[in-house]
């Protein structure tokens, strides 16, 4: 073959952004992998019950040159005092092990959330684009009527009346999602099914629902699935705004929002940790979720 | 190396280097322009064309950088100046002409707002006469109703006017030289031929040098003075016009001209039809849905067994959906298709996706036409009964690709590669036709060259039918046996390809033959008195004129044109041609076909 | 252009309609019973029994909606622009949220507004250089402010500067409870202590907006960072950037050109923004007990006051929708491909 390879002119901002965007992308894989972990793990390597409250009502957590020390003891095992790393909170109960306990709740809340909107919008958003046009007329409309809704208000009220457990959380925030993966799936839909590959395989005899199936939706599957790491990210502050202003998970589970709204009251007294340090988990793992759907979204257009 | 009788250059560049990031695009170029001349470059695209065309203005499109040479304009070296010297150069002394005039233009911004702020940055006008000033560019590059051009916005104009505004903006300083990259990309066959003519007389007029960039060698032969071949970032060849045409001296320009040489296909003889369209139609509903485009009217033609069809015509003249309603890709409203005696139109659905294993289609863009998550290996086996390891080797044998490529997904390959695959993908299937959609239009004229070699040695070997679809004449020449014209969605013109490459009857088919660029500066465009020459552009699709489409550009129509529709009539040489005028000169039988 | 105005006109006013029509069914529809919530768990049945009755629920739930439309002879609903009357308080649903929702918009708007002359300069001078140290530090922030709890930020900011270092007012409303609150006009305390001429007034209302809108800022500023960056950087690699640059013109006129490209397109999605932190306005509300819409949200919510919540819903979602509406239009007076 002698012919010319075409060299892809890659836009400015990919080509000389991607060192950063491999920094961030590598925290973000590293933020999402952990979350996962303690979602499965999390309650189980507490060191503390996180229902149960210790003898210290609002202890500080220790301070940080005796940190080293501590860390050292822990880990050989030697006998030492309780320690607990974040402090207590007002009812006495351990905020680190409630700190990686909590994505049992609210990374399970976020995924289960965004599983089910990404299968069902995926799917309604193949048919919008796939199917007869007032199928997807029908879809479309429907779905701008759900997006027409204040997100948080319509979260707060269906939650509220439907009795605040895990399940009515998450599929509040799966229907209030469901119409982005909608949106996301059918525009590529459109382009994709306008592709010539999808017509060399009519050419070749096959049946429109194998070319839906193999071809359209597994291409147009992209967007939905970096969108799905950002809204992740999203659900996680839902679920834990939610509960901040009490209309979420109820107390005690561990959870985040709770957590930081237990705190709420003692920090303009002065004590800070109550509150510091599950914000800081949510603040991290929400950034953790917006910088791998960032990195995905640069590999992606690269 | 230099050009005969060298004046004083004009722009006189030496060692100019441009890189992006690591990668080289132009590498130690020399070059020489005299005042006036008129200079063609040509190679593959990412041969660094553009980017040399840039760098004369002393640009890079980032991240790109210009790291070394120099380039002279009337002596002062252009790439140590300062920024506002190389600013005030630029527009005033260097015009430049770009491919894609449309992205070129601001979109927000409306046009003779555009042309006026080029004006006012180079000559002492204020708003006013700026704006007055843009509206006589426009009126000169005859454009009519130019006072409501210049209120327009880039999307509400063609692509040739916006190549026109462009040339205005360019030309509007009188600058002493013209860069234009790829400036008629995009343009339709007699658009192009009417933009460079205007582009070639404007410029000798003000006596200003233009350097021409173009991979099609028929706009070098009938425009350029000189050319200049460019592979890899590096200038191979520099010679004059005719010199280059008649022995060009590096492999690559001898391998892209060696097409020209070759003999056109031997028609087969009496072969049995394959395929018969009657009467085939299909117009498009617009989204505001009161709109109707029409897209094909009534087109009838026949291919035979091992015969290639040429379907020439130009963007929206409905060749596309012509080559997709014979597969029923695209539903025609009327009409029938008969292939092999069977009339696809009837078909059950079970059955037509039997027929259309029997129709294959290549299309346009080869990296688009290839699941892109696939590997060729499923790509191919997709084409076949059950997978086939064994069978899509020879297959990718057959289309000239190493074996080896099967494991590869679609985007490791060069866009010729691609196509190949699409090639082996069709015959696959062991197909009597195949549609070829522009399956050249997306490649780099090398490539070009290798595929339509590729198609004749398997319809030689495989014995199938084509309907070649392009707006490409020459490659039309080299590949059909029959030739159909289409205008409007209606076939204005068909015979053999003698009758119409040679002698041209409906007066569209002679205008876009005389608009046709051969690569031969024996024949040149501006040397020819223009006889056949359409006036205006194409009317849209929508609004079609009643009677003949053509009237309202015709040379040759008389009042029954504007009025009445216009039969396909029989000629006595056998060729059929909608023109009632033409036909009842040649005194012409009774029409056969109703219209 | 009126067209299109017209044609997005309805279909907001479609979509507010059907709006209306989910909410009032779909809180019906949950299993919560506002009854018992009203009358307590202990009450007689006689009391539960006369307060159904009282509320109207007694009735068929198409009687309801008739009575909530006002589409029933004499009643009076939303067809005459009446939204009801609070199951908790008995007063005009209307008259609280007029009270309530100026407090949300000054805090909004002004936060907003103070996030956009900050994040343009920002985003713009971003895409002038992109990979530059100023463009990846402004991308980083970008990228973490537009994922952040805003409520634990703000309680953050209330520990440094009021715990700490005692600069701001206790987060405890919009006034400090021992100066005079200017009589209401629009509702903005800061527009209305300064029609009022009462500055210290004023700049109590300044002072105690200060952390709020700080807060709100540092969130928002992400996003609209973001996009202006992305749109400005797209515009300035452009063939239409680089073909003014090789026509000579002059730095400033396409410093214009690429201003107006990157902007024209950030307006819809400022609309997008706009809707979405009214939406979750609560947060930043209970917080500092600002005693907005957002709370009244929440306490209607949970007190199943069910004209309450349809009401809110209803408001929110329609100066959403219209201020969606409003940018739109300024995006198709900029760029003349949306109409056509």
């Amino acid at each position: 073959m002698s012919e010319v390879v075409v060299p892809r002119l890659a836009g400015a901002d990919r080509a000389v952004s991607r060192p950063r965007a491999d920094w961030l992308f590598r925290f973000g894989c590293l933020i999402v992998m952990l979350s996962l972990v303690l979602m499965v793990i999390g309650p189980w390597i507490a060191p503390y019950d996180v229902g149960r409250p210790t003898d210290f009502i609002l202890e500080p957590p220790p301070a940080l040159r005796d940190v080293p020390r501590l860390l050292w003891l822990s880990i050989t095992n030697a006998p030492r005092e309780p320690v607990y790393w974040f402090g207590t909170d007002s009812a006495g109960l351990d905020i680190f092990s409630r700190v990686i306990a909590a994505p049992r709740a609210d990374v399970a809340i976020a995924l289960g959330a965004n599983l089910v909107s990404l299968t069902l919008g995926s799917l309604l958003g193949l048919a919008a684009g796939v199917a007869r046009p007032w199928i997807g007329a029908l879809i479309m409309r429907t779905s701008d009527l759900v997006q027409a809704f204040p997100v948080f208000i319509t979260g707060m009220i269906l939650v509220t009346l439907a009795g605040r457990s895990i399940g009515t959380i998450i599929l509040t925030l799966a229907l209030l999602y469901t119409p982005i993966y909608v949106r996301l799936t059918r525009s590529e839909v459109l382009t994709q099914r306008q592709r010539g590959f999808v017509d060399a395989a009519r050419a070749l005899g096959r049946r429109e629902a194998w070319i839906a199936l193999t071809h359209v939706l597994p291409n147009a599957m992209a967007p939905a699935l970096i969108q799905f790491s950002v809204t992740i990210g999203f659900a996680i502050l839902m679920t834990a705004g939610l509960s901040f202003v009490g209309a979420g998970v109820r107390p005690p589970t561990p959870e985040w929002g709770l957590m930081i709204a237990a705190g709420a009251d003692q920090i303009v007294q002065g004590e800070w940790w109550p509150s510091l340090f599950p914000g800081l988990a949510i603040s991290i793992t929400v950034f953790g979720y917006a910088a791998f759907g960032n990195g995905l979204e640069r590999r992606h257009a690269a | 190396m230099q050009p005969e009788a060298a004046p004083p250059a004009l722009l006189s560049v030496r060692d100019l280097t441009v890189a992006y990031g690591g990668r080289t695009a132009v590498q130690a170029v020399n070059l020489d322009i005299a005042p006036g001349e008129i200079v063609g470059l040509t190679g593959d695209s990412g041969s660094g064309k553009s980017t040399l065309g840039l760098a004369l203005l002393g640009l890079a499109r980032p991240p790109g950088r210009i790291l070394a040479g120099e380039v002279r304009l009337s002596g002062a070296d252009l790439l140590t100046l300062s920024e506002p010297q190389r600013r005030s150069l630029r527009g005033r002394e260097v015009g430049l002409i770009v491919q894609n005039p449309r992205a070129s233009l601001s979109p927000l911004h409306m046009i003779g707002e555009q042309i006026g702020a080029v004006l006012k940055a180079h000559l002492p006008l204020d708003g006013a006469a700026a704006d007055a000033r843009a509206v006589d560019l426009l009126r000169n590059l005859g454009l009519n109703d130019p006072e409501r051009r210049a209120k327009a916005y880039p999307h509400e104009i063609s692509g040739g006017m916006a190549q026109r505004v462009l040339i205005a903006m360019a030309l509007g300083a009188g600058p002493r030289l013209l860069v234009a990259d790829e400036p008629t990309s995009g343009l339709d066959v007699t658009i192009q031929a009417q933009f460079l003519d205007e582009l070639w007389k404007t410029a000798r007029d003000v006596g200003s040098a233009v350097l021409l960039m173009t991979q099609d060698l028929g706009i070098i032969a009938n425009y350029c003075d000189r050319v200049l071949v460019m592979q890899d970032g590096a200038i191979v060849a520099d010679d004059v016009t005719k010199r280059f045409f008649a022995a060009p001296r590096d492999v690559y320009s001898r391998t892209l001209l060696s097409l020209e040489r070759v003999a056109p296909p031997v028609a087969p003889g009496d072969a049995a039809i394959v395929l018969e369209a009657r009467g085939l139609s299909k117009s498009f509903r617009l989204r505001d849905g009161r709109k109707v485009l029409q897209a094909v009217d009534h087109a009838d033609f026949v291919i035979g067994r091992g015969e290639t069809l040429g379907l020439v015509g130009e963007s929206g003249s409905g060749k596309t959906t012509v080559g997709r309603c014979l597969l029923r890709l695209i539903e025609p409203d009327a009409g029938e298709v008969l292939f092999e005696g069977r009339d696809m139109g009837r078909a059950t659905p079970a059955e037509l996706r039997r027929l259309r294993k029997r129709i294959q289609i290549v299309f346009q863009d080869p990296l688009d036409a290839l699941d892109p998550r696939w590997t060729i290996r499923d790509i191919i086996n997709e084409a076949l009964e059950r997978p086939d390891a064994a069978r899509v080797s020879e297959l990718l044998g057959f289309v000239g690709l190493d074996p080896a490529v099967a494991k590869l997904k679609p985007r490791a390959l060069s866009a010729g590669a691609q196509q190949r695959v699409s090639i082996a993908r069709a015959i696959a299937a062991e197909p009597a036709l195949i549609v070829l959609d522009e399956p050249t239009s997306a490649l780099t004229p090398l490539a070009r060259v290798e595929i339509v070699r590729l198609l004749r040695d398997l319809q030689a070997r495989l014995g199938s039918s084509y309907l070649f679809i392009s707006h490409d004449l020459s490659t039309v020449e080299h590949l059909s046996h029959n030739v159909a014209v289409m205008y409007l969605g209606q076939i204005v013109e068909i015979g053999t390809r003698e009758q119409i490459f040679r002698s041209p009857r409906h007066p569209y088919a002679k205008a876009l033959l005389a608009a046709h660029l051969a690569p031969d500066p024996s024949r040149r465009r501006v040397d020819r008195i223009e006889d056949a020459k359409l006036a205006g552009e194409i009317p849209s699709p929508i609004d079609l004129p009643r009677g003949c489409y053509l009237a309202g550009r015709c040379p040759e129509a008389v009042a029954s044109c504007r009025t009445q529709l216009q039969p396909l009539r029989t000629l006595r040489d056998g060729r059929q041609i909608r023109c009632t005028p033409v036909a009842e000169r040649d005194g012409a039988k009774t029409d056969p076909v109703a219209a | 252009m009126v067209r299109f105005i017209t044609t997005r006109l309805a279909t907001t006013i479609i979509q507010l309609a059907g709006l209306a029509l989910v909410v009032f069914f779909a809180i019906r529809a949950l299993p919560a019973d506002p009854v018992a919530r009203l009358v307590g768990l202990n009450a007689s049945r006689d009391a539960y029994l006369s307060s159904q009755k009282s509320l109207g629920l007694d009735r068929p739930v198409l009687e309801q909606l008739g009575a909530y439309l006002g589409i029933i002879p004499g009643s009076s609903g939303l067809l005459q622009g009446d939204l009801g009357r609070s199951w908790v308080t008995g007063s005009p649903v209307a008259e609280e949220i007029a009270r309530v929702l100026p407090i949300t918009l000054e805090l909004i708007t002004v936060s907003f507004v103070i996030a956009f002359l900050i994040s343009v300069p920002l985003g713009m001078l971003c895409g002038l250089r992109p990979g530059g140290v100023a463009d990846r530090i402004t991308f980083g922030y970008s990228l973490f402010a537009g994922s952040q709890p805003e409520f634990w930020w703000a309680l953050l900011f209330i520990f440094v500067f009021f715990a700490q270092l005692g600069w701001a007012p206790p987060p405890l409303g919009r006034l400090n409870p021992m100066s005079s609150p200017p009589p209401f006009v629009t509702g903005f305390i800061t527009m209305d202590s300064l029609l009022a001429g009462n500055m210290a007034a004023f700049k109590d209302g300044v002072h105690h907006l200060m952390l709020p809108v700080l807060t709100k800022v540092f969130v928002l500023s992400g996003p609209i960072v973001k996009m202006v960056r992305q749109n400005m950087v797209r515009a300035l690699a452009s063939d239409y950037v680089l073909y003014a640059r090789g026509s000579g013109l002059w730095p400033a006129r396409i410093a214009a050109i690429a201003l107006k490209n990157a902007l024209a397109p950030a307006l819809t999605l400022l609309g997008v923004l706009y809707g979405y932190i009214l939406g979750s306005a609560v947060l930043i509300e209970t917080v500092f007990s600002l005693g907005g819409i957002g709370q009244y949200a929440v306490r209607s919510v949970l007190a199943f006051d069910y004209p309450a919540i349809q009401a809110v819903v209803l408001v929110i979602a329609a100066i959403s929708l219209f201020v969606y509406l409003a940018l739109d239009v300024a995006h198709a007076l900029l760029d003349p491909r949306i109409v056509s």
